[in-house]
């Protein structure tokens, strides 16, 4: 990257996975692209990706070019045509989300997240059981152990080791001495799990597939009960064993999953093991459950949706509907699923179409070319998203109340 | 534009009036004197000597934030159980639909057809703000407002523990008011939902916490006096150590001297006002707590009444949720700890009529209400959704104003409960003047909202009028007309224009060389920018559809 004539200094806070780092120092180079200065943020590519600034395009309207207004009215008369909309992607953030529950209203239109699935693997969870949890600051400052179950995390949130683990201080616990542990998962990353001291992490491996096994007998020896096998799920039940020790012997344990990582049928089970877990270690130490990844605005649009709606967004079939009107802000290289019906495209200017959809409008995308608020995905924690690059786009807020308005 | 209510029965207890024959004249919002003759009277409206009070005010609601929110997500059973079955359906009429967890738009619905024309979020925390004001923000109809959480979090007990001085404390607490748009400060379990993170399990009034060895006490103290010099109008929002804990009134009783003099609001006081008497070692001690709090004229209280029916408890209190999380009801629930800040507990609870400590609950409740004497100091709150919905409350306001309604639905309850409680020896009945009082102009003074709360001259026309009827549960669920900010919202109990109301907050002068010592802290410890912490006006303005306003006056 050329460095020449930064014009502008300032921080910017990244959208691209649930951890919303802000603290990014970033500058604008004389040739309009934004450069990011903060060292440690170039190790995440998602943000270096995200902050590219977007191309120019214009509407479509069956693949011909069009003004944004003529595809408004195209859609709109989509809209009137068409019995069952569902909005579907939902990748946006909280405006953007509330004009799209405005106008699902209006439309009778049904609504589905593009990570619904692996959400509902939460969901289920929190309407079964519900769970004991804690946030990133929380982590910072107390956790001594940190078990990392089914995933690396650092393949959805790059910087989660060294924002929220490896931290240069903490108030309630020497940094540098936490113990990690990854259970199970395949082709891990834990190269990030290695202490700043060269303490390597605790790898007790075994494929995804056995992880409702493996978490099933951990949460067995947390509550004492006896186990009569030497193996589960490939682990020697000695070195389970040695992890419960670990973890009831700790201040502050923590037990990391992410719900898309566990890829597997009924994963939600094996989540209320960990979860479970958790509440019986609490009986007589502290621990916490912490679930990571969140992207495209997940945590930001199923919560939006409990407080307008009264309940959270499920998962639904899409082939139940005559239209699908697909929101995708963030990513531009999340694609969309081939669908048979109509579709009313919007989203982030590069997006790529394998057939051009009915109707495409580029917005303008929040934290990058226009501001916006997102939920952290450790709930609590809200920001505010502030625009990089002057774009001509409209926001989806302003798309979708133009389409509303020709709706009456 | 001018609106004329003709032929009002006005109750407004901030002017002394009960029942005073006037007509009301409104324009541009608000309450005027009688124009001249040459001036044109726009809209008239005869009320022939209907009931006239200002819009209701919540001083205690949880009606918006992340375990309200929670308390959504985790019980989707609760958003089709509308059908009342028994023993809600026998206290409850169809107007109460114990919907514990409503979405924004019904909460913001259901105050307005109740008459209540704002309502005030009591458990803000500091980190989580701005999320309480996105829902607030898409609650229509009513005003909002919040009380911001301190002194469970790591950057207060750090200066306390560190003998910072007064006014580095009271910096903080202005800086916190203004960061989270706020207009209180409020303080849960003090010290214990730290402690808890460090593994304390319970917190006595003059018991450490095991890292920082500060107690609630001192907790108390720095925080009153925070509020008190100031001058914040909100007296300190108590939730006290030992919620629901039998045993737990002594509790209560010393917390009222814990801060020398200087005023305090213990809320939700029923939930504090547990005796270990009898065989179940589970008693009432309204009696001592209504004596403390009418001879401590400092001290003033919200009931937190609880109502029967399924309910869900949301609080910040993760110590004492943790433990009653064992008799949840549906068995679910959420334990937080959040970002060295505070934490939450959500736990849902099924209020029984014939179990023994529900019961008796109920009934300590009732006794805190009729025994104290001073309806300035004595708040009518059902904790929504802790101890009942807040829809609940035109059957409350009943069983306050109606003896014999009261003592029959106490003879359903649990025999051994009712053996407990001298609740039918208590012959008292508030009046609507009374009720008025804790409703309306109470509320509004001890808030600090000058121009609400009452009728007078200048006032916001926050105006409830009311058909008088002998079924006060009728009465108060179902007013004729309900204006907000002069416009006319509701007739005979149903919306008939949408409107979003302001959000309330005080911003007290501070030095801003707090910051300093903030920024620093947040770069070391914390996961966000300072800057990002800050919420302002314009997030809450949301393009003009809302409106901060600032109650902030200087004493002098």
């Amino acid at each position: 990257m050329q460095i020449s004539n930064p014009i502008k200094s300032t921080h910017v806070t990244c959208p691209a996975c649930g951890l919303l780092c802000d603290d990014i120092s970033a500058a604008k180079l004389a040739s309009g692209e934004l450069e990011i200065t903060q060292s440690d943020a170039h190790r995440c590519e998602k943000l270096l990706k995200f902050f590219k600034r977007p191309s120019q395009r214009s509407a479509e309207v069956n693949g011909k070019q069009v003004s944004i207004a003529e595809a408004i009215a195209h859609a709109a008369q989509l809209i009137k045509q068409h019995q069952s909309p569902i909005f579907s992607g939902l990748s946006t953030d909280l405006s953007g989300f509330r004009a799209a529950y405005q106008l699902a209203q209006r439309s009778r239109a049904a609504m589905v997240h593009m990570n619904a699935k692996s959400s509902a693997r939460n969901t289920k969870v929190l309407q079964s059981t519900g769970w004991q949890t804690t946030t990133l600051t929380e982590v910072k400052n107390r956790a001594d152990v940190i078990v990392c179950i089914g995933t690396d995390v650092v393949s959805h949130n790059a910087r989660f080791f060294e924002r929220a683990v490896w931290t240069k201080e903490a108030m309630f616990t020497d940094p540098s001495a936490r113990q990690i542990v990854y259970l199970g998962g395949e082709n891990l990353d834990t190269a990030q799990g290695v202490s700043p001291n060269g303490v390597p992490p605790k790898v007790l491996a075994c494929a995804p597939q056995n992880l409702p096994e493996v978490t099933a007998a951990l949460r067995a020896l947390i509550q004492d009960k006896p186990l009569k096998a030497d193996r589960v799920g490939g682990i020697a039940l000695a070195e389970l064993a040695a992890v419960v020790e670990q973890l009831k012997s700790a201040k502050y344990a923590v037990l990391v999953w992410i719900a898309k990582d566990l890829d597997f049928p009924h994963a939600e089970l094996t989540i209320q093991n960990i979860t479970e877990s958790v509440v019986a270690l609490n009986h007589h130490s502290r621990a916490m459950g912490l679930s990571l990844g969140g992207s495209d605005g997940d945590t930001t649009v199923n919560y939006a949706h409990t407080w307008l709606d009264g309940l959270t967004l499920t998962e639904r079939d899409e082939n139940q509907h005559d239209l699908v009107v697909w929101v995708n802000s963030f990513s531009p290289d999340k694609t969309m699923p081939a669908y048979a019906q109509p579709v009313i495209a919007i989203g982030h200017p590069d997006t790529v179409f394998a057939s051009p959809p009915a109707v495409f409008i580029p917005v303008a995308t929040p934290g990058l070319d226009s501001a916006g608020t997102l939920f952290r995905v450790d709930s609590s924690v809200v920001l505010p998203l502030k625009p990089v690059y002057e774009s001509a786009l409209p926001t989806l807020a302003e798309v979708l109340a133009q389409m509303e308005a020709q709706l009456a | 534009m001018i609106t004329l209510l003709k032929n009002a029965k006005v109750i407004d207890p901030a002017q002394g009036k009960d029942g005073v024959k006037e007509d009301i004249y409104i324009r541009d919002g608000r309450i005027i004197a009688k124009p001249g003759d040459s001036e044109k009277i726009n809209q008239t409206i005869d009320l022939n000597g209907k009931i006239v009070m200002a819009g209701a005010i919540d001083m205690h609601s949880h009606i918006g934030g992340g375990k309200v929110n929670i308390a959504r997500m985790m019980l989707p059973e609760y958003q089709a159980t509308r059908n009342l079955t028994e023993p809600e359906a026998h206290i409850c009429t169809s107007s109460c639909t114990h919907h514990a967890t409503p979405s924004t738009t019904d909460t913001g619905m259901h105050y307005i057809e109740m008459g209540y024309t704002a309502a005030f979020e009591p458990a803000i925390l500091a980190i989580n703000a701005r999320q309480a004001h996105l829902e607030m923000g898409d609650t229509p109809m009513i005003d909002k407002g919040g009380y911001a959480m301190l002194g469970n979090d790591d950057y207060f007990l750090r200066l306390l523990a560190g003998k910072a001085d007064q006014k580095a404390i009271n910096d903080y607490v202005a800086w916190t008011l203004h960061a989270t748009q706020t207009i209180g400060i409020k303080v849960v379990n003090p010290g214990g939902i730290s402690a808890f993170k460090f593994n304390q399990r319970r917190l006595n009034l003059d018991e450490n916490n095991v890292h920082y060895q500060v107690t609630p006490r001192q907790i108390l103290q720095s925080l009153s006096r925070a509020v008190n010099e100031l001058g914040i109008a909100k007296p300190l929002h108590v939730h006290c150590n030992n919620l629901g804990a039998a045993g737990n009134f002594q509790t209560t009783l010393d917390t009222m001297g814990a801060s020398d003099g200087i005023p305090m609001h213990l809320t939700h006081i029923q939930f504090h006002s547990y005796g270990t008497e009898g065989d179940k070692k589970f008693s009432s001690a309204a009696a001592q707590i209504a004596q403390a709090l009418n001879a401590n004229k400092h001290i003033s209280a919200d009931v937190g009444q609880i109502l029967f029916g399924q309910t869900v408890t949301a609080s910040g209190d993760n110590m004492m949720q943790h433990l009653n999380a064992k008799i949840a009801n549906p068995k679910k629930s959420v334990i937080m700890d959040i970002e060295c800040d505070a934490g939450c507990g959500v736990v849902p609870f099924k209020y029984r009529d014939q179990n023994y400590v529900n019961a008796l609950q109920w009934a300590i409740g009732l006794e805190i209400f009729l025994s104290v004497e001073d309806p300035w100091r004595i708040f009518l709150t059902t904790d929504h959704p802790n101890g009942a919905p807040f829809t609940s409350y035109p059957h409350l306001i009943r069983l306050l104003m109606d003896k014999s309604f009261r003592n029959d639905a106490f003879a359903k309850l649990n025999l051994d409960a009712q053996a407990m409680s001298n609740l039918t020896s208590l012959n008292r009945e508030y009046s609507l003047y009374e009720i008025a009082t804790m409703t309306r102009a109470a509320a509004a003074k001890l808030i600090g909202l000058h121009d609400r709360g009452h009728l007078g001259i200048g006032a916001a026309a926050d105006i409830t009028v009311y058909t008088e009827q002998a079924d006060k549960e009728a009465m108060f669920s179902k007013p004729d007309y309900v204006f907000k900010d002069g416009e006319l919202v509701v007739k005979d109990g149903k919306v008939v224009k949408v409107v979003w109301g302001k959000t309330h907050t005080t911003k007290p002068a501070f030095d801003i060389g707090v910051e300093k010592g903030l920024k620093d802290y947040f770069d070391q410890y914390h996961t966000i920018q300072l800057d990002n912490f800050k919420i302002n006006n314009d997030e809450i303005a949301q393009d003009g559809r809302n409106q901060v306003v600032d109650h902030f006056k200087q004493s002098d």
